[in-house]
């Protein structure tokens, strides 16, 4: 499904003394069966931008269009259930997220809730806890008797497990094992080549130049850039106000620019990286 | 060196589990250090933290810390040595605002109230949230939640802070400046820090890595000893550090030495072989 913001403003306790803009006129094109990353620093907007999309938030101004529905600050509660089935979101903080008595039923509820018979929900909780890198026997655990990373790997699950058409993940990586983190993101990447929409939300700028086909930046609130990453990790302009960290081969390549070598263009990934040294060091 | 903290032979097996949680644990922590500790989800970071500040009682074996052995009696008078801040922030908040969440363990500690809003004002000011300290807490994003978290346990100013996970939802430029604060006042106040971390380039701050596995230690080296386990390293769930990885896919067309070497040392062995040419 194709996303657009166009011109969204989110104020937290708009009516009160203590306002303050999550979102700050936001127009934004998020395309369909893409990987689009959304960086930015702390507190500049991401989780608020993305809760639009299933309307766990609504503009205060503006609206966005997601598929063929439009949600603005005049849309109620009522029929969101078609909505939240084709757009699943991982919470920043998995905990938030699960509250069943056992794994499986945690994971079941949500293709439940979504009419998969109970027989369907719970093959989808049995082939989804494999996928996550957990065994058949965390089912039937409470989830709060979890490490933190089984958590996320339970709430990543429960979320997938209802297969929705666009795939929201705020930080799903954070707490994970370095192993489980590139096991989960390659396991995103086959998702989205089977036509999945993704949207991911992290501060891992490598996973950013190696998993998304392309990239927004979060300021204070406002969409301060958006497009490939290989041209977003080249702007000079927000290197230099201090709005994007790079990912660490472009990282050493400025570094390695201090002397002899040069590049026309920052590599972003391991392999463009050491493909330009190779070259530069043996001439071919 | 000195001892802060002295683990032997412990032992934990979470209630309905059959599965320990801690294996034989022994492991000696000492003062003013930085040690990091790594591993796999679910390979006992979190409770070996648990047991350690006396919240669950361990099966068998006892902990030292700074010469007392923890028991019921001094479990109280042990805790306010050590600061955690725990995996998952939300945990921790008790307060409406952020000031009255910082402020809580120094109620605790008795401290009069003039003194106390300096202190407060003061960790707020230190991890960059001192505009946020009348809001409530749950309304902060993921990150100041962290850094109000850590506020929290910089306030008590503990000799022993455990930081379990606690910059894993800040930016790049936001976790570079926190570490760094950390160290600072490691050094400056004799501080020691046990950092748990899937970060990798974290680790590079410690003096030591301990790597854990189904509750037992596997490997207790410095960084660069660590760093050179190759292959074995994501056996254990982690990765190697980037100059590792970039080495790796240049040594077949580049002549680089067989040990690890840091970012810094790669980069002048490549300066000197494209000088060469
Ligand atoms: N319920 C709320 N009430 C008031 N302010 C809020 C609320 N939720 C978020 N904010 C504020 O809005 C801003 C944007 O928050 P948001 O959670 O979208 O940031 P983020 O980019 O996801 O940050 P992080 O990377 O730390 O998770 C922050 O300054 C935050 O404090
Ligand atoms: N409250 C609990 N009840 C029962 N078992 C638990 C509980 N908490 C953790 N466990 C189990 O104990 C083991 C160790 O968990 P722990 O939380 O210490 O792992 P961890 O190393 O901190 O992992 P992570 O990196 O995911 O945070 C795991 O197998 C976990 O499933
Ligand atoms: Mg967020
Ligand atoms: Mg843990």
């Amino acid at each position: 499904m194709e996303i657009t913001f166009e011109h969204v403003t989110h104020s937290y306790d708009a009516n009160s003394p203590m306002a303050n803009l999550g979102l700050d006129d936001v127009s934004l094109k998020i395309n369909d069966k893409k990987f689009t990353a959304i960086v930015g620093q702390t507190g500049s907007g991401k989780s608020t931008l993305v809760r639009h999309i299933n309307a766990l938030l609504k503009p205060t101004a503006g609206k966005i269009i997601v598929g063929d529905r439009v949600i603005t600050s005049e849309t109620n509660n009522k029929n969101l259930k078609p909505l939240r089935k084709k757009v699943g979101m991982v919470f920043q903080f998995p905990e938030s997220q699960l509250f069943e008595e056992t794994v499986e039923k945690d994971i079941m509820f949500g293709p439940m809730n979504f009419g998969f018979s109970e027989s369907e929900a719970k093959d989808a909780a049995h082939k989804m806890i494999e996928l996550v890198g957990l065994n058949q026997d965390y089912l039937q655990k409470s989830p709060f008797d979890l490490s933190g990373g089984q958590m996320r790997r339970v709430a990543i699950a429960g979320v997938l497990a209802s297969n929705p058409e666009t795939i929201i993940l705020d930080e799903p990586t954070a707490g994970l094992d370095p192993v489980g983190r590139h096991e989960i993101m390659d396991l995103f990447k086959s998702l989205q080549t089977k036509g999945k929409t993704i949207i991911l939300i992290t501060h891992n700028m490598d996973d950013v130049a190696n998993y998304a086909d392309e990239m927004a930046v979060m300021s204070q609130g406002k969409l301060v850039a958006s497009g490939l990453p290989s041209d977003v990790f080249n702007s000079q302009k927000l290197l230099e106000d201090d709005l994007l960290t790079l990912p660490q081969s472009a990282q050493f390549a400025q570094s390695l620019a201090k002397k002899y070598f040069q590049f026309d263009k920052l590599p972003i990934t391991i392999d463009e990286l050491s493909a330009e040294i190779k070259q530069q060091v043996n001439g071919d | 060196m000195e001892k802060i903290i002295s683990i032997k032979n412990l032992n934990y097996t979470y209630p309905d589990s059959k599965k320990p949680a801690i294996n034989n644990l022994t492991v000696d922590i000492y003062k003013n250090e930085w040690l990091s500790i790594v591993g796999k989800n679910g390979s006992g970071k979190s409770t070996l933290t648990k047991l350690i500040d006396g919240l669950i009682d361990a099966d068998s074996g006892t902990i030292e810390i700074d010469g007392q052995e923890i028991n019921e009696k001094n479990i109280w008078e042990v805790r306010t040595k050590i600061g955690i801040v725990f995996q998952n922030p939300d945990h921790q908040f008790v307060g409406a605002t952020v000031e009255d969440d910082v402020a809580f363990g120094l109620e605790n500690q008795g401290m009069p109230r003039e003194q106390m809003v300096k202190e407060v004002d003061h960790a707020l000011e230190l991890v960059g949230m001192h505009k946020f300290k009348k809001r409530d807490p749950q309304t902060l994003s993921g990150g100041q939640k962290q850094r109000v978290a850590i506020a929290g346990v910089l306030a008590t100013r503990p000799q022993i802070i455990i930081m379990d996970e606690s910059t894993s939802m800040l930016d790049p430029e936001g976790r570079r400046t926190v570490l760094n604060l950390i160290q600072e006042l490691r050094q400056q106040q004799d501080l020691t820090i046990i950092s748990i971390t899937h970060d990798i380039s974290e680790t590079e701050l410690s003096q030591r890595i301990v790597v854990l596995n189904d509750g037992q230690i596997v490997r207790d080296d410095i960084p660069r000893n660590i760093y050179d386990m190759g292959t074995d390293l994501s056996k254990y769930g982690l990765e190697e550090p980037f100059s590792d990885e970039l080495m790796s896919t240049l040594r077949n067309s580049v002549e680089l030495p067989e040990s690890y070497l840091n970012e810094e040392e790669l980069m002048k062995r490549l300066w000197k072989l494209r000088s060469n040419m």
